[in-house]
């Protein structure tokens, strides 16, 4: 199979800025998503990763049709996504799935682990109640979440525990693409390590496909094929890991890769002095 | 070149620290419900749990004293009439002769039942208006919310006594319905703000991406999150309809007799007031009881259900 | 003399479901001029270490059950609130994780920082403006003047940041307390608040303590570094002693957990991940608090049964482990090149 599973093509998101007090004008557009165009192949991982209003998550969002794209085409599995009716949105779904950032409003508090994870099973009437409970329980065993807890509820869990929850519930309909919308930012670096772990595991194990959003450099780096560097709605370089890592060709990547903090105090320190030298020569009176 | 924390993985090899066979297998980290909690938050503040009591009783006396009472709430018998509160009839007797304890009770039935009936009614009215409003939002909700600020205009109380009069007759539901028509709104934007607010949710993101259909998403997941609101909206608009019968009734426009709430009792007892003062006292004293207990519980369940809000 | 001396700090939290051991026995000794860090993760207690020399710590269900935290000689555990309020600001400042938070978006910039002036020193109020301007442009807020009657909504989270910081100096304190400064900020906008903040404090002469979980920030920032786990301090040591030869099995791990920028086979490999999960406070392991999550524990050792206490194993570096990695490197266990 040689078409991409995903493509994405110049994709907008335009936010309109509205002014007036009893008749609202639109004066002026934010441009989230802007004019964004990639292919993601089965089975890659494809690291999105910017700063903060970069639009990286937004583009997560209108991928699945969360968010109205306000122009561009959505390919995904050779239908487009942006001309499916209600029904065949729905059905689409089963296929695209998305992981949340926090831990603590990506549950709801009123349903049991169960019902959370079993709650895709139900909304697309697979299967028997037993059959989808014996889901439920195979499911939060391949996420490393003790099957036995299926019936107390999200606030009694810790966050990475939480997360497992939401893999686990992204999992249910075997979809073929999982959008995961920065997983880990919200956990301790010692809980990232197995989340990403997971995600790694579950990738091999399931076949699925990733876009991985996130702004930690480091953590895009560990999970992703390609990457592509969003600034301000557009995607600034796109590539390789390790080439757009080790040779970024643009400007803004090369100021955001010198800019993450290492675990490496004589670097760190070098590069303080170079930021020093950088200042003093762009303004020399001080 | 520098040694890095890099390089020493080189010269000395790391430990590999493999995840356990299934991971983070852990046991829950705390054993609490977000309701137990809520509890005990509620008993902690003085004030609210002893008007929870006080309306405990209040409630229980008047559903199943009058069962227990030895005296008959409706036989005349004027050689019985006006006594002052005594040993046999610890609220004394009205100017029929009555038992007053046992009318107190029987008037606390209705007046309670009127009272909780209506904020079911203003529950169930402002909850779909509300709900549909902050669910849909847009264009639908600005002029939902708009006609709202419209029927904020309206005087409560007059309109209460129009309805009464369009329907001719003032039974139990008519009051009812006349308590609850034009004072629902603020339970509408109450609901409506707690929509919004819970509809940022991921969780709600995450059953939208699931494919779940809007009702789904709306009585799934959003309105038993309201729940908390709704409790806290109950003790909020009882006392307004409790007071609203109360007048009413005392001007007058009351339920027709010989069952009386509380606020016919006060008419009642008005026309006595110089001679026989406890006619009146009594059943004020009743209403007032059960509204401040009700704003207490108000207050508390408020705090106890987000205890940021609470002054320390 | 020590300007910061923390001596067995010990800060509890009294609950209904049992005492939260937060804080459990923690010192350290902040020098003049210097920055010291403190690394841990949720729950480790280094923020409550932080509010606890502040004297910030809730005091209805937290108390400071035993220690001393000597400030310039004085305890200021034994401090009235009033002459905490004298201290704050004026002796040892703070500033905190979240900008969007920390500044009352009621009231304008320059209103802040007057009240914070005139809190301390007697000076007039066009003084104080006048102080404040001074303020936002040593920590390079452009066009400071025009700015100062600004409300909070009008700056970026690094400016807000900026001004947080202004307000922690003006009255130029002797010890500034950072808790997590970075961690809300865009990875740009980190480089340059923590550069602002060593420019400060050079040119103040300040001590610092910066708290973080992040350790490329701990890396740039701090001479000295304090690793903290379950309430407790596992390691000690200045920092380039830390990075090249971290000692405690949890440092290892947590250094081990990071992914790397830089390197092959990284996307085809595990990260070194730590099993479980830090530790209920409120009833931690009986000894060895990693003792559940490390490679290393074992019976013989008593890694169950007997709590290791903090250790010098070099001159300046303290680690609180029966296996620390050069003991353990003795003993055969790696292989050096």
């Amino acid at each position: 199979m040689n078409e991409p599973l995903l493509q994405v093509k110049d994709l907008n998101k335009w936010f309109p800025v509205k002014k007036g007090l009893l008749i609202e004008r639109t004066v002026d557009h934010v441009r989230a998503v802007d004019g964004v165009s990639f292919d993601v192949a089965e089975g890659e991982t494809l690291g999105l990763v910017g700063e903060s209003g970069s639009g990286k998550s937004t583009t997560g969002y209108c991928i699945l049709q969360l968010l109205e794209p306000s122009s561009g085409s959505i390919s995904f599995m050779g239908q487009e996504l942006t001309e499916l009716g209600r029904e065949g949105l729905r059905r689409a779904r089963r296929d695209m799935q998305i992981v949340f950032q926090d831990p603590y409003s990506s549950l709801d508090p009123r349903m049991t682990v169960g019902d959370t994870v079993g709650e895709p099973l139900q909304i697309h009437g697979v299967g028997t109640r037993r059959d989808r409970t014996a889901k439920v329980r195979e499911l939060l065993d391949v996420v490393g979440f003790n099957p036995g807890f299926v019936n107390r509820y999200p606030h009694e869990f810790s966050g990475g525990q939480r997360q497992r929850i939401g893999i686990a519930r992204a999992l249910a309909l075997s979809p073929k693409l999982i959008i995961c919308d920065e997983p880990v930012s919200a956990l301790d670096v010692s809980i990232q390590a197995q989340i990403l772990n997971l995600l790694k595991d579950l990738q091999g194990e399931f076949g699925l496909t990733y876009v991985f959003i996130a702004h930690d450099l480091a953590v895009v780096r560990a999970m992703s094929d390609r990457i592509a560097v969003m600034n301000r709605g557009k995607i600034v370089e796109l590539g390789p890991a390790e080439t757009v890592y080790e040779q970024p060709r643009e400007a803004y990547t090369q100021a955001l890769l010198s800019a993450v903090p290492v675990p490496d105090p004589r670097a760190m320190k070098q590069r303080r002095q170079e930021r020093r030298r950088l200042r003093h020569a762009l303004a020399p009176e001080g | 070149m520098s040694t890095s924390a890099r390089e020493h993985e080189v010269l000395a090899p790391r430990p590999t620290i493999e995840p356990g066979a299934s991971g983070d297998a852990g046991a829950p980290i705390q054993q609490t419900n977000l309701w137990k909690d809520a509890w005990y938050r509620y008993i902690r503040n003085r004030g609210a749990f002893v008007a929870g009591v006080v309306f405990g009783m209040l409630v229980l006396y008047c559903f199943i004293y009058p069962l227990l009472s030895p005296y008959d709430p409706d036989k005349v018998d004027f050689s019985l009439s006006n006594q002052s509160p005594s040993l046999e009839h610890l609220l004394g007797t009205d100017r029929f002769g009555r038992d007053l304890l046992t009318r107190t009770a029987l008037g606390g039935q209705i007046s309670i039942g009127i009272g909780f009936a209506a904020t079911l009614v203003i529950l169930l009215v402002g909850v779909t208006y509300g709900s549909i409003s902050g669910f849909v939002g847009g264009h639908l909700d600005n002029g939902m919310m708009r006609f709202l600020d419209a029927l904020y205009g309206l005087p409560y109380l007059p309109f209460a006594i129009i309805t009464l009069a369009i329907f001719g007759t003032v039974n139990f539901w008519t009051m009812v319905i006349a308590l609850s028509i034009a004072t629902w709104f603020t339970t509408a934007r109450i609901v409506r703000g707690q929509i919004i607010t819970l509809k940022e949710n991921d969780y709600v993101r995450a059953a939208k991406a699931l494919g779940a259909r809007w009702y789904r998403v709306l009585a799934r997941h959003l309105l038993p999150n309201t729940l908390g609101v709704l409790i806290i909206a109950i003790f909020l608009e009882l006392p307004g309809v409790i007071l609203g019968e109360a007048f009413l009734s005392f001007i007058g426009l009351g339920i027709s007799p010989p069952d009386a709430s509380w606020g016919a009792m006060a008419s009642d007892g008005r026309v006595v007031y110089r001679t026989y003062p406890y006619q009146i006292i009594i059943p004020s004293v009743a209403i007032a009881t059960l509204v401040m207990c009700a704003n207490f519980i108000a207050d508390g369940l408020r705090d106890a259900f987000d205890p940021r809000t609470r002054e320390t | 003399m020590a300007l910061l001396d923390v001596v067995d700090l010990k800060t509890h939290f009294f609950t209904r479901d049992g005492v939260v051991r937060a804080v459990d026995g923690v010192s350290f000794t902040v020098e003049p001029g210097r920055t010291l860090g403190i690394v841990g993760e949720s729950g480790s207690g280094k923020s409550v270490t932080a509010l606890s020399i502040m004297g910030l710590i809730p005091k209805p269900p937290a108390k400071i059950v035993e220690g001393k935290v000597l400030f310039e000689g004085r305890d200021l555990t034994t401090l009235s609130e009033r002459q905490l309020e004298d201290v704050r600001g004026r002796q040892i400042s703070m500033i905190f994780q979240d900008p969007m938070t920390s500044l009352n978006p009621t009231l304008t910039i320059g209103t802040q920082i007057v009240e914070t002036v005139r809190r301390h020193f007697d000076v007039s109020k066009a003084q104080a403006r006048k102080r404040a301007v001074e303020l936002l442009e040593e920590v390079q807020i452009p066009n400071a003047a025009g700015r100062l009657d600004d409300y909070p909504h009008r700056y970026s989270g690094g400016m807000r940041q900026r001004v947080m910081i202004a307000i922690a100096l003006s009255c130029n304190p002797k010890l500034l307390i950072a808790d997590e400064p970075t961690t809300a900020l865009d990875v740009t906008v980190q480089a340059q608040v923590l550069d602002l903040l060593e420019d400060l404090r050079a040119q103040h002469e300040m001590a610092m303590i910066i708290i973080t979980h992040d350790m490329g920030v701990v890396a740039e920032a701090a001479d000295d570094i304090v690793v903290m786990y379950a309430g407790q301090i596992v390691e000690q040591a200045p920092v380039l002693e830390l990075f090249d030869h971290p000692e405690h099995p949890y440092t290892e791990a947590l250094l081990a957990a990071l992914p790397q920028l830089e390197g092959h086979g990284i996307r085809e490999g595990r990260l070194t991940a730590i099993p479980g999960r830090p530790p209920d406070l409120i009833a931690p392991p009986p000894a060895c608090r990693f003792a559940p999550r490390c490679p290393y524990a074992n019976d013989r050792d008593g890694c169950a049964t007997h709590p290791p206490e903090l250790r010098e194993l070099r001159t300046g570096h303290w680690v609180r482990s029966q296996h620390p990695a050069s003991e353990r490197t003795r003993a055969g266990a790696g292989v050096p090149a």
